[in-house]
């Protein structure tokens, strides 16, 4: 009989793309033969729209990057813009700074744990994952008064300092949160379904994972202890105690567990800095709207001019993202708006791993392992 | 009278038609109009209208079982995922379904251009007229049963063999690569979990030495020891296992709803589907959602029979067994409901080697044991 | 073969089961948080960043906020005898920005945020809709 090989369009518009990505598989019956990424759908001129803009400018747009973990998209432009003014930030914006950005980890990794269970045919852990991430949104939404688009950590410190009542809540939800993982973990991790469809799928080793760019919690589940915290260490990450949490099995399942892990871990970080935060001024309690104007440094940032020009030069600076290494390099002509802006932004390179990892499998193992890459279309295309 | 007798007992009827007969005869009108038609010589006009009555009756029933189906699941879900669930149209969202129905009516059919166009219009409707032949031979209570088929079981099976071929001609017939790919899967694990539901069936019929889905009911009426029913569930534990996951498999739902695989093939073999056609297949679902799970009851959880029914006045006594027949088959459509939103699907390969290397062994192995048992006589 | 070396127990979905169960029975800590729209509505913070507001008597025109937008959403138009920003809130960010800037502390956003309109036009704010006085404020 004569057979042929199929080739399926998956994408730009299918359920379990996460957005707008195009898979060209050339398939053998059920197996992928090859598998061919399209991307681009999603390209919206982000590297370009940050040389049309002032360097204050440029933070609400970074936002929209990876839309799940804004903070670290915000911070990890701030911080590349603080390094080449050489400003200082003072402690007590630093350490919220921590803390926004360990939040945001959690909730990026419940969405991440979610989606890849709704993309395995279980429908319940997103919403799980939703319901947690709410309460989390409520409290980003006290923080900077946005849910999702956060434009809250400027160069030189942060908008607004906490306001009254908000470390109670957190609390709260630091200790809501450890038993809700423990459900997770009932739910998820001991399904024997669940295993059969993770467990030895995606494989794909340290080497090769190294050599395709692979960084974040997608590398530290092929064994490889690479931690931008730990390794170039910023903020107050050096403050504080955290281990990098590690899996070895470099399969699908691993990567999975290594942000259950991380999530706990996050929580942990949380406690420290809830602990180790700085007394505020009590001038820095200014009530939104009264705020002192962009400039005049308050407790929780320090002097930013309006109209600031850096020194001629370029400054390359990466921060571990929830997803894994989100660098800024920023070259500076030494007028208001940057030269050249180029982002490299995790969910690109991870992405790129996908071929090579799901040769000679199945669609459903190809959703599998792109579900635990993790992968934000707003950050892949730019 | 009448009436004292049926209270006495010994009045059962073999079908619904003979149950409709005596209560007109109750009633006190059955005599005149049967001499009205029989005057005309045409008896058989009366004999096809109560039949006619009945299926209007099945019809109507099975249409609003389905309505609450899609409205039981969406709240099942809703409380498993926290949620509510439709809350706004009627009282706790009740109305949703007709909405939908009316949604789906007034939506456009479209017919892709490169389909066969007769095929893809016949395919909806070989997979729901099955759906509703199913419930023919279903026992919903004592005498409340279409028709008591000597071969009940075979039909059942037969029928619900029948819907692997309307899926395929469905997925072939769209014209669409994630279509035919669903209506492959589906054809292959149809296959592959009819041959252990049957095998698990026949050990039943080891036991009652009868296809007859009356006389399977019948004979799991009674107790041991006076408080543990006789049911099959009993004693066929292990059938029982694989009888339930064939027939979640059957129904096509998480874990094994491989005809659809939302996430990897869109929609499976109704991605192509619209409007009418597309409210067709989704009915044909529901409806098989309930006759498998009526189908499970009645081999393995005693059908509408239940411990010390009989102490009842017969007057009641059908009443009284629909609403158990009902009462377990819900809390099956509730068990499938519960599971398909806690785990996650499986693969197709993976579906396979459970189906064949594990699944028809242990009921083969099942099917002998019971045999052997049944031989020495460990079960008289 | 390595399926058959697996857990056939299926004790982990029986866990999870149980899991869904206790979500279904709002057992322990477990509550619905959905908020049903229309008729319920979400309590935002006092930051939130909505629909904006100016100050009538603060502002005084100055255009800050006009040139630190990113997206030129802000045209300072004139309204009765003074000048006054517009807001095109199709184009805005909600990033806050503008209030950040503006000098005489006139710019606010308020909680407001349901901005859906039928046309393109009647998303522009002008003056008339924005402003507010703060002595009838408070
Ligand atoms: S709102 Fe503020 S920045 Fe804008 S014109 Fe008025 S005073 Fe100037
Ligand atoms: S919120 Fe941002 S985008 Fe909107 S008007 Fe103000 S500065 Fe412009």
């Amino acid at each position: 009989m004569k057979t042929d090989e199929l080739l399926i369009n998956m994408g730009p518009v299918h359920p379990s793309t996460h957005g707008v990505l195009r898979f060209k598989l050339t398939m053998d019956g059920e197996i992928i033969r090859n598998c061919e990424i399209v991307m681009g759908y999603l390209h919206r001129g982000t590297e370009k729209l940050g040389e049309m803009k002032t360097y204050m400018q440029f933070v609400p747009y970074t936002d929209r990057l990876d839309y799940m973990s804004a903070f670290a998209n915000n911070y990890a432009y701030v911080k590349a813009v603080e390094e080449l003014a050489g400003i200082e930030v003072p402690l007590r914006a630093e350490y919220i700074r921590v803390l926004t950005l360990e939040l945001n980890r959690i909730v990026n990794h419940l969405v991440m744990i979610g989606s890849l269970l709704l993309d395995l045919g279980a429908s319940t852990m997103i919403m799980y994952g939703f319901r947690e991430r709410e309460n989390a949104l409520a409290l980003f939404d006290m923080l900077c008064g946005a849910r999702m688009t956060f434009n809250y950590i400027k160069p030189g410190g942060v908008r607004e300092d906490m306001p009254e009542g908000f470390i109670p809540k957190l609390n709260e939800f630091i200790n809501d949160m450890d038993k809700r993982i423990d459900d997770y973990e009932q739910l998820v991790s001991g399904n024997e379904i669940f295993m059969g469809r993770m467990k030895g799928i995606g494989v794909m080793s340290a080497q090769d994972a190294i050599n395709y760019g692979m960084t974040g919690p997608s590398l530290r589940g092929h064994g490889v202890n690479y931690d931008i915290r730990k390794l170039e260490p910023y903020s107050v990450y050096p403050d504080l105690d955290f281990k990098v949490c590690v899996r070895n099995e470099c399969d699908s399942f691993a990567r999975y567990m290594v942000r259950i892990d991380e999530m706990r871990e996050s929580l942990h970080i949380l406690r420290q800095v809830v602990d180790a935060m700085p007394p505020a001024k009590p001038a820095s309690q200014a009530k939104y709207g009264i705020a002192p104007m962009t400039g005049a440094p308050t407790a929780v940032s320090t002097y930013f001019p309006r109209i600031f020009t850096p020194p001629p030069g370029e400054v390359y600076s990466r921060i571990e993202a929830p997803k894994g290494e989100l660098g800024f390099y920023i070259v500076s002509d030494g007028t208001i708006k940057p030269y050249r802006i180029k982002i490299r932004s995790p969910s690109f390179c991870n992405l790129t791993a996908i071929p090579k990892m799901v040769e000679g499998l199945m669609i459903p193992d190809l959703i599998a392992a792109f579900g635990t890459i993790d992968v934000v279309l707003g950050d892949v295309d730019r | 009278m009448l009436f004292l007798a049926m209270w006495t007992g010994d009045i059962m009827f073999a079908n619904a038609y003979e149950l409709i007969v005596f209560i007109l005869n109750f009633i006190g009108i059955y005599e005149p109009i049967n001499n009205i038609f029989k005057t005309l010589g045409i008896e058989y006009i009366l004999r096809i209208i109560i039949v006619f009555a009945e299926i209007a009756v099945l019809l109507v029933f099975a249409l609003l079982t389905i309505m609450f189906l899609t409205w039981m699941e969406r709240k099942v879900v809703a409380m498993v995922q926290a949620r509510y669930g439709p809350m706004v149209t009627g009282p706790r969202g009740l109305l949703q379904p007709v909405m939908d129905g009316v949604k789906l009516i007034g939506k456009e059919d479209i017919i892709p251009a490169k389909a066969d166009r007769w095929v893809f219009t016949l395919a909806p409707f070989l997979v729901f007229i099955p759906a509703l032949l199913i419930f023919i031979p279903l026992p919903f209570g004592e005498s409340l049963i279409i028709s008591d088929l000597k071969v009940g079981l075979l039909y059942l099976i037969a029928i619900s063999a029948l819907s692997p071929i309307a899926i395929l001609l469905a997925g072939w017939s769209s014209n669409n690569k994630y279509s035919l790919m669903g209506a492959m899967r589906a054809v292959a694990q149809d296959i592959s979990y009819t041959i252990p539901l049957a095998l698990s069936a026949i050990a039943i019929v080891l036991f009652t030495g009868s296809l007859s889905t009356v006389d399977i009911v019948t004979a799991q009426n009674g107790t041991w020891f006076g408080f543990i029913p006789k049911w099959f569930i009993f004693l066929q534990p292990l059938g029982f296992i694989l009888f339930l996951i064939a027939s979640i498999a059957e129904m096509g739902r998480i874990p094994f709803d491989f005809q659809e695989s939302e996430q990897e093939l869109v929609a499976g073999f109704f991605t192509e589907y619209s409007g009418i056609k597309f409210a067709m297949f989704f009915l044909a679902e529901y409806a098989h959602l309930f006759s498998v799970s009526a189908i499970v009851v009645t081999l393995f959880l005693g059908g509408w029979s239940f411990p010390y029914l009989s102490l009842l006045p017969a007057a009641v006594v059908p009443l009284i067994s629909l609403g158990v027949f009902l009462v377990k088959t819900y809390a099956v459509i509730f068990f499938a409901m519960w599971l398909r939103h806690t785990v996650p699907r499986v693969r197709i390969d993976q579906l396979l080697n459970l189906g064949w290397k594990i699944m028809i062994p242990l009921a083969l192995l099942n099917l002998l044991v019971t045999g052997f048992l049944l031989t020495i006589g460990v079960f008289q | 073969m390595t399926w058959i070396t697996r857990n056939w127990t299926m004790s982990g979905i029986i866990k999870g089961l149980i899991v869904t169960m206790k979500h279904m029975l709002r057992v322990g800590n477990r509550p619905t948080v959905t908020i049903q729209y229309p008729y319920q509505k979400m309590k935002v913070s006092p930051r939130f960043r909505g629909l904006h507001a100016v100050d009538e008597n603060a502002c005084i025109g100055c255009g800050i906020c006009e040139v630190n937008c990113p997206n030129g959403t802000i045209q300072i138009v004139k309204y009765k005898t003074r000048w006054y920003p517009q807001v095109n809130i199709g184009m805005c960010l909600f990033c806050g920005l503008c209030v950040d800037v503006c000098p005489m502390n006139a710019m606010k956003m308020t909680g407001n945020y349901e901005l859906a309109d039928y046309s393109r036009e009647s998303l522009v704010y002008g003056p008339d809709r924005l402003l507010f006085n703060k002595e009838v404020k408070q």
